[in-house]
This record gives structure tokens, sequence and C-alpha cells, in this order.
């Protein structure tokens, strides 16, 4: 008998990884299930520094019905210092940070890969609505759950070793399969859209915690239109992202729409919903997922947010590390700190975040 | 053919005595008798709960009526230590002492004592992991109303100077509690050798089930109840008393005691033989509490360049249970505030790996853990940096 090659599978407790977690254990692999724990779950209690979270007791669960060993992976430290720091810096910029693509980048696929090395686990494993094609990411089959929106940064040498079972697959056919197999708990789980480490949405108060309520992104400022108009104050900076309505000063005219953030004057600069149309795109921090990258002139298509269409754009300058785009069309609220990516069809070509 | 696992991991728990399980059963059986019922079922309950109180007292070198049953080590220490500040609460002895290497059930009561109102005091640890007893002097003064030092450390397995500790106690007329949760079946412990006032004793570390306790509480010791409700033990742990389990406890402690002197000299030379072996092949390895009295199950090390959790997945992946030390609830591994207080670097401490060799562990599994750990080093190490 040939010994099975060895996948560290990355298990949220959630119904896509577990039933990656199934798919693997049922083609024969020597499966090795792993919970990240991430941030201390009930910091609030200093005697209590424990971390019961039910997702990790439901990873478990479905651990032992597989007949898998399970390890929960103690990532606080990486995961404060690569992906809340950063979150929070990029908010006390003016900008809209988006956790999951530094997760991605450095967790999950740098930090767990280390992991996996150090098991022998030749392959990673995740429950990511993506595939992995001969050293290739490509789309998810379902357009509706792709996740390739927030892979981009990750190293592309380990694409090689990353297994995505579910991203052949149709979101009810994850969660019928994990019916058919009887995963505990998992299969009506509902879906998780929060950020995993704000799970109540309320990401002003991470900021409070960690920047301070007199942090100048927190602090009160002018409410601005294009044209220097001042409408009103604001609460902070932070509060407000490209596109948002909600707390804007109503009345009459035109509903006004935030366009821009100015962190130096502590300014939200408010104006029409033309005023978020854009049709050019620069982004830095670039990482290229294909050997041979586009050039300036190349057609390619970018998407500027987690599920907006696909837009088509050419490619105007590539530089180390940045790369700027021109729009075919207008799109709206281009926001600094998002993520451009940039697809040849189902290919990810690689990405940057927005500046 | 895979070979079976190894088990080194007695300290966090042990199996359940085949003899033990045959002295419960009756007890939920037809012998299902709530012990404070006059009719006849209550009457065998009530019996059956008395001797295992007079069994349990006779292992600790204590009266029947000193034994309180609880559901465990840490329900024993928070009603030792808590209760026992509480009770003098207002009495000028405002004080608990106790120290930084404890596990974490007197900790937090010694902690919660404090958000009550108490005056907290951790007696000093030296590098080897013993207890300072100049340290002790300068905290034990007539305002004490508790102090509490464990008689073997959990972690490293180092014994502490309890006979000196309690006469220091004693002399400023402070109440001494030693958690023995780890010392039981591992060195005497005598109740009527030294002058402890409390001692609490876990029986799942032993084979007892999971889920019992006993704190041993000297004639005239008051202890504050954590509940309320009942007259059971005489109003110190109200509640339904648990009859197999009382049992159970009785059982395990006079099986552990016949045999303790055999099985600890086999304890002593299969670890003295895993860690000579150890030391040989990964020379830098560093022995936690080394040079110090050591209980005999006990080996705590750290090989720099490693770290506990990638060592704990690599060793149960081979087939080798061991512990870190401080698991947390989802078994995520944590810090050691006991290495931490011992002054070991956080970079060794955080490499902390502790093997407990008991009733399962024979010389094939020492053998064979010896043969495997070198490659583990060798490749934990090469692994270092990368996270």
């Amino acid at each position: 008998m040939t010994a099975k090659a060895r996948v560290l599978v990355a298990m949220s407790g959630g119904v896509d990884s577990s039933v990656a977690a199934a798919l693997l254990v049922r083609q024969g692999y020597d499966v090795v299930g792993v919970t990240m724990k991430l941030f201390e779950d009930g910091s609030e209690l200093p005697d209590r520094p424990c971390c019961s979270l039910d997702s990790t007791s439901d990873a478990r669960r479905v651990a032992e019905l597989l007949g898998i060993p399970h390890y929960v992976l103690n990532m606080v430290d990486h995961f404060s210092r690569d992906v809340i720091a950063d979150f929070v810096a990029e908010y006390a910029r003016g900008r809209t940070p988006i956790p999951c693509v530094r997760c991605n980048t450095f967790t999950k696929f740098s930090d767990l890969v280390a992991k996996a090395d150090g098991i022998d686990a030749q392959y990673v494993a995740t429950g990511h609505y993506a595939r992995a094609i001969d050293g290739e990411l490509h789309r998810g089959l379902d357009d509706n759950k792709d996740q390739t929106y927030f892979l981009w940064g990750i190293n592309r040498l380990v694409l090689k070793r990353l297994m995505l079972p579910v991203g052949t697959m149709t979101k009810p056919e994850t969660r019928a399969l994990a019916r058919e197999l009887e995963l505990p708990r998992v299969a009506d789980k509902p879906e998780s859209q929060e950020i995993c480490f704000v799970p109540d949405g309320d990401y002003v108060k991470i900021l409070r915690r960690e920047l301070g309520d007199a942090a100048p992104a927190l602090s009160p400022g002018r409410i601005v239109t294009m044209d220097g108009r001042d409408v009103g104050e604001h609460g902070g900076f932070a509060r407000y992202t490209i596109g948002q309505r909600r707390g804007l000063p109503g009345g009459s005219g035109d509903p006004l729409y935030v366009v821009a953030l100015r962190p130096e004057t502590r300014e939200v600069v408010v104006g029409p919903r033309e005023a978020l149309l854009g049709t050019r795109v620069a982004a830095s921090g670039i990482n290229w997922l294909v050997e041979t990258p586009p050039l300036a002139g190349d057609e390619v298509q970018v998407r500027i947010r987690h599920r907006a269409p696909l837009a088509p754009a050419v490619v105007e300058q590539v530089d180390d590390g940045e790369v700027s785009l021109s729009l075919l069309s207008p799109v709206s609220a281009i926001s600094p700190g998002q993520s451009a990516v940039f697809y040849d069809g189902t290919r990810v070509l690689g990405g940057g975040f927005i500046d | 053919m895979p070979q079976p696992p190894i088990y080194l991991d007695h300290a966090a728990t042990t199996p359940v005595r085949p003899e033990v399980i045959e002295a419960m059963l009756p007890y939920f059986g037809a012998k299902f008798g709530n012990s404070s019922s006059t009719h006849r079922w209550g009457r065998e309950a009530r019996a059956a709960t008395d001797a295992a109180r007079e069994r349990i007292g006779a292992c600790l070198g204590a009266n029947p009526d000193e034994i309180c049953l609880t559901s465990g080590g840490t329900e024993a220490d928070n009603l030792a230590v808590l209760g026992g500040w509480r009770v003098q609460r207002g009495s000028g002895r405002n004080a608990v002492v106790t120290t930084p290497i404890e596990h974490k059930a007197v900790l937090a009561s010694a902690h919660q004592a404090a958000k009550e109102g108490g005056d907290e005091r951790l007696l000093d640890v030296d590098a080897t992991g013993v207890v300072s007893l100049e340290s002790a002097r300068t905290h034990l003064r007539p305002d004490v109303a508790i102090a509490s030092v464990m008689w073997v450390n959990n972690e490293t397995g180092v014994i502490q100077p309890i006979e000196e500790l309690v006469a220091l106690a004693k002399n400023v007329g402070a109440v001494f509690h030693t958690d023995a949760v780890q010392a039981f079946g591992k060195i005497v412990i005598d109740a009527k050798l030294t002058p402890f006032d409390l001692c609490s004793v876990s029986g799942h570390k032993f084979g007892a089930p999971k889920g019992i306790g006993a704190v041993f509480v000297r004639r005239g010791t008051a202890l504050a109840p954590l509940f309320f409700g009942g007259t059971q033990d005489r109003g110190r742990r109200p509640g339904t008393e648990n009859v197999p389990m009382a049992i159970a406890l009785a059982t395990a402690m006079e099986l552990t005691l016949r045999e303790k002197d055999a099985e600890c000299a086999r304890l002593l030379a299969l670890r003295d033989r895993l860690e000579a072996a150890l030391l040989e092949r990964v020379p830098d390895a560093v022995v936690h509490g080394r040079g110090a009295p050591r209980a005999p199950h006990m080996l705590s090390l750290s090989v720099p360049g490693t770290d506990s959790e990638s060592m704990l997945i690599a060793l149960d992946l081979q087939g080798v249970a061991c512990s870190s030390g401080s698991a947390c609830q989802s078994g995520s591994v944590t810090a050691s505030h006991v290495l931490n207080a011992m002054g070991v670097p956080p970079e060794l401490g955080s490499a902390a790996v502790r093997m407990s060799v008991g009733k399962l562990t024979t010389d094939e599994h020492i053998d064979r853990v010896v043969a495997l750990f070198p490659a583990l080093i060798a490749k934990a190490r090469s692994m270092a940096g990368r996270f």
C-alpha cells in the first residue's frame, strides 16, 4: 500500500470547509484538520482567556465524524499583527480595508503553509469557492460565491499545493452534500457575512479599542461638498466609506454620497451619485498569480469590489508593484483600500490595493 | 499496520481502573438511593457514602468528618481558598498568600478574593520552580487569612517545601491549604504527619472518573460554602451526595496507596530513562525543574528552536500523546504562567512539552518515543523562523 499524500485542511466549522475535508477524506488523502484561533474570544473576562468558540467545536465534531485528527492552532499573535493592526491603520488613513485579503495572504496561505510543512503535509486545502488548476487560480464555478476577490495576494508557488474541493461546486450543492454526509450541525448554518473579528458588524468598536476615542479618525470633523461648502459635522471619518449615504445630512435636493475622505483635514467630502463614477483604477502592492503578467496596452477584466461585475479595462501602465488601468465604461465608488483584482476569463491574473 | 498510540499524559488524566468501575456499578443500579433519605434505600446509600468517606480519610490520615467531597480538584481548590478566605473576612485577616505557579483553580480563587477586597500576595519562585521560603517569611504575616501552595507542580512536577511552608503559616496563625492534585499517590500525604489545614485531591488523576474530588478540612477549620441549599457534608457542600463517585474515589485512593512504592519506583525509572535518553540525543534540551526535587511521573522539557504547538501536533501524528502543560478549552496552546514565573525565557517557555508517565506506560513506550524524538526535533528546527 502506498502512503497517500497528506493534506492539511483549514476547518472553520462552517459548511464549506467541512465538506472540503469530507471530500478529501473520501478521495483517500491523509487528511489533518486544523482550526485557526485568530483572536481571543471573550477577552473582556481577563481570567478566562479561553476560547470555547462554537465554531471550533463544530470543526472538531466534523473531524471526529470523518475520523481525522484535528488541532487548534493558536495564531492570535500573527493575525493581530498582520490583519487586525492593518485593518485599524487603514481606517485611520481614511481607507476602507478588506481584512480577508490580508488574512489569506499572510495567515492562511503563508503561516498555515508553514504549519503544513511542519507536519509534512504536501497540500493545503480550504473551503474557498475558487479553483487551483495547474498552478493557476481560477474563479469558482458558482458565480454567486466566487471568492477569488480575496485570494489575489497569495504566494503563486502555493497554488501548486492548494486544494479547493468545493470550488467546482455551487453552494446549494455543498449544502446538499453536507446533508448527505450527515455532517453534524454544519449543513444549514447561515452564511457568515461579517468580518470574523467584528462579529456584530460594529468595526468602530474595534477602532476605539485600538486607537482610543481621541484618535483623529474618530474625532468630529466637517462634512463638505466637492466645491468646499460646509454642510455639517460628522463623528469621525473612519465611520465613513466611499459611496456611503448613511450618516449624512438629508434635506432638500439630490441625495448625497461620500465621494472622498481627507484624513489630513478630517473632512468627509460629499457629492451627487455621478461624482462616484470613475474610469481610472490605480493599485499598488501588486501580486501576480501568472507567470506572464499583462503589459501596458493589454485588455483585462477588473473587479473593484466583492461581487461587483467584472469590468473590461485596458492596462495603462505596469510599474514595480503598481498598475494603472483605464476602464472601458465608468464604475461607481472606486474605494482606496479595497482590492482591484485582474482577470482573464476565469483565470485570476493578480491584484493589488486601490490607491 | 501502525503501532498502537502511546499515552504520555497521565498528569492530565488517567483511565478509570476496572476495580473502580466494578465498585461503582451497584450504585448506579439496585443501590441507587439518596443518602439523605430515611428509608432502606437511603440507609444503604448513607452507609456506603459514610464508608467511602472513612476510607478516603484513612488514605489521607484524616477522620471521616474531615473529608469534604467535591466535583473535582477545581471545586476543592475554590472551596478551600475562597471559602477559607471569605469566612475570615472582617476578622483582621484579609490577605491570601499563594504562588504564581499554582493551578488556575487556586490562582483564580485568589484573584476572586482580591476582587472582593482581599489582599493577594504571590510568593517568589526560583529558577528551578521551587517556592522561596525567604519570600514566604516576608509575606506570611499575622494579617494572612489563608496561604495556599501546591504540593507538586502540574507542569514541572517540582515538589514544594510544604513542611516548612506549613510551619511558617502556622507561626502567624494563618490557615494553610495545599493543592495535592498532582501529589497524591506520588509522595506521602498524611494529615497526621503534616499539619496543613486544607488539602485538595482529584480522583481522575489516579484511576477514578472525572467529576470527583475531595478537600481535607482539618477539624476546627472554618470554610464559607460555595453552594447553598442543603445540609449535606455539614453544610460545607450542599447537594445530593454522589454515592458511586464517592466509592470510586475511595477505591482508587486505596489501590493507589497500596501500589504506591512499587509504582513510584517504576515510574521514576521510566521517567529518568526517558529524560536521560532525550538529553543524550538532544543535548541542548532544557528540563524544567531539573535540580529541584520532582515527582516521579513528570518531565517537562523545551528544545530551543521548536514550539510546543508544533511539537504536540507532530508527536500526536506519530501516535504520542503529550501536553504543553496548560491547554485551554479549545485545545489551543497558550503560554505557560508557571515557566514564566520561573524566569524561563519566552522562546523556551513556548517550546515546553510535558510528558507524564503512569499506569499505561511501558519500557517499550519509552524506547519508541526516544527513537522518534530526534527526527521530530530536526524537522521542527528546520521549520524554525518559518512561522
